[in-house]
């Protein structure tokens, strides 16, 4: 069965939303046929980057979506927010901050969940982060 | 509400729902509170986190955290029950919560902090 | 089980799309229609003159061989040759094609052969239209025919390859089950032999089959031997211990066994620190560890 493309997008502007946004990647990805361990996977990824949208960047939203090329399924999913933005990417990407609410450690690590990460951030404006997980082949 | 039970002369906390962060402020501070008032009662506290489907990097620096702080109040902690998936995807992530005392179940985790008086 | 045209998402709307995409408009079929008994008369003859090109090249020619075969294919040929000039493409055209594509990987008849057909089929084709029509009539005939040929074959390899994913699909599912065998060797101890080479895919693989087994029977402690590993550098030592790590969140223990004296030096060398890991030469050694890491010992009878 192919599944038809589908997208959802989540507003993050509250703690709820976060988990709000978890369940629906989950949902998604579990629709996909991803297994339990691409799940876990993407939901904690989508945990981390709600997370940061709603804890640095003063809210905005996640879109999830599902992919297709040739035979292989994937979810696409897009975290965006209207904050500050990041000045050091490459910083914030080696997962070096230890402070009690980092922004480092969940980007680093939700870029090793994934298949692509793309991370587009200018300083005043806001944050964009784009993550592909593709379904095994 | 988060269920705290004394079993065996130790603490134990089941985690049923998944922590968002309200809910991961009450865990510590139910857990501290229990540790509190259970001085010279109780020895340890198992945290069973089987029913997590979901762990990221702040729900573990929680964890770590009430382990760390328990341990300050003189209180050894075993986190148990950690489901496969999560366990790899942590350390994927590339953490593997070295403070962190861990056992398969509870028994196990009872039998741990036993061996620890 | 779900119709073809179901399972590839084919819609009205996606199939006016695809016959967009291949220059086929109503004129074309219509042209075909218009020439149905034209083409019903030359069928025979074309079947016929396929027949013998199959006959021809050795290696199809052994294929014809099989009992009943050959009455069989002339038939579907003088079909497939009528519902070229149907002049209706809809979903259930669609779905034969499929359906055919899917038969021809199942009984396993390379894409080269049915598209050396279509090839051949126009060269046919386009003589006996020019034997037979005015010359722009030919040229307009051979043009449609060559449209939906090309249509149907692209159908047919969809089928093809897809049917042929799954089967890889399937065979690599069961390689990896064969290349981690997850065996438990005594209550709460299992045992891990990890044998040949351990890239990225095959170390997450692997570990999620050891966590997974791990949780189901509650085992204590994971047994692994890498004396079969062909190399061991920094990245595979990286994927023990990630490996290990997760073990230990599970709750469980490892003890790592099958450390030839070259993979030891290897290992201090590029700095590998195995921190609290337990670590054994022998596997034997290494299940006397296990075993006392449960409370149990292999001893002598009195």
């Amino acid at each position: 069965m192919t599944p038809a493309a589908v997208s959802h997008q989540v507003s993050v502007t509250t703690q709820d939303d976060v988990v709000a946004a978890r369940r629906q990647a989950r949902a998604m990805a579990i629709e996909l046929g991803f297994d339990a361990f691409a799940v876990a996977a993407i939901t904690t990824a989508t945990s981390e980057l709600a997370r940061n949208v709603f804890v640095h960047g003063g809210g905005g939203f996640v879109t999830i979506e599902t992919l297709r090329t040739g035979e292989r399924l994937g979810l696409c999913l897009t975290f965006c927010d209207e904050g500050p933005g990041i000045e050091d990417v490459e910083q914030a990407l080696q997962g070096g901050f230890s402070t009690k609410r980092s922004l480092g450690l969940g980007l680093s690590g939700s870029r090793r969940l994934v298949d692509e990460f793309e991370l587009t951030s200018t300083p005043g404006e806001g944050t964009k982060v784009r993550v592909v997980k593709w379904t095994r082949r | 509400m988060i269920p705290i039970l004394r079993v065996a002369g130790h603490i134990l906390v089941s985690v049923q729902t998944e922590l968002g962060d309200d809910v991961v402020a009450q865990f510590q501070d139910a857990v501290l509170m229990a540790i509190h008032e259970d001085r010279g009662r109780t020895d340890g506290i198992v945290i069973d986190i089987t029913a997590l489907e979901v762990v990221d990097t702040y729900v573990a620096r929680v964890l770590a955290d009430t382990a760390a702080m328990a341990k300050l109040m003189g209180r050894r902690t075993v986190v148990v029950g950690m489901r496969p998936e999560v366990a790899a995807t942590l350390v994927q992530m590339g953490f593997t919560l070295p403070g962190v005392q861990t056992a398969l179940n509870i028994d196990d985790g009872i039998a741990w902090l036993d061996a620890q008086r | 089980m779900a119709s073809f045209t179901d399972r590839f998402g084919f819609s009205s709307t996606s199939l006016k799309e695809r016959l967009r995409y291949f220059d086929i408009h109503p004129a074309d079929l219509t042209l075909l229609k218009a020439h149905a008994e034209l083409g019903h008369e030359l069928t025979p003859a074309i079947v016929e003159a396929f027949y013998e090109h199959l006959l021809a090249s050795p290696e199809t020619a052994e294929y014809l061989s099989a009992p009943g075969m050959v009455e069989r294919l002339q038939r579907k040929q003088a079909h497939y040759f009528h519902t070229l000039f149907s002049g209706h493409i809809d979903l259930h055209y669609v779905e034969e094609r499929l359906r055919v594509g899917a038969v021809h990987e199942r009984i396993g008849v390379p894409p080269r052969w049915y598209i050396g057909a279509y090839s051949r089929y126009l060269v046919l084709a386009h003589a006996a239209f020019h034997d037979r029509l005015e010359q722009a009539e030919a040229v307009a005939l051979t043009a449609a025919l060559e449209k939906v040929m090309h249509f149907d074959a692209a159908l047919a390899m969809d089928a093809y390859i897809s049917a042929h994913l799954e089967t890889a699909t399937r065979q690599r599912a069961a390689i990896r089950e064969l290349s981690t065998p997850v065996i438990r060797v005594h209550d709460r101890v299992l045992l891990l032999p990890l044998i040949g080479t351990v890239d990225s895919h095959r170390a997450q693989e692997v570990m999620q089959q050891a966590l997974i087994r791990i949780s189901e029977e509650q085992a204590r402690v994971l047994l692994l031997d890498i004396a079969g590993v062909a190399v061991v550098d920094t990245q595979v030592a990286d994927h023990l211990l990630k490996m290990t790590a997760a073990v230990r969140l599970l709750g469980a223990q490892t003890v790592l066994t099958g450390i030839s004296p070259m993979v030891a030096r290897t290992m201090v060398e590029l700095g590998v620190d195995v921190g609290t890991m337990h670590t054994r030469n022998a596997l034997s050694d290494g299940l006397e560890l296990a075993l006392d890491l449960v409370g149990m010992k292999i001893g002598p009878i009195t």
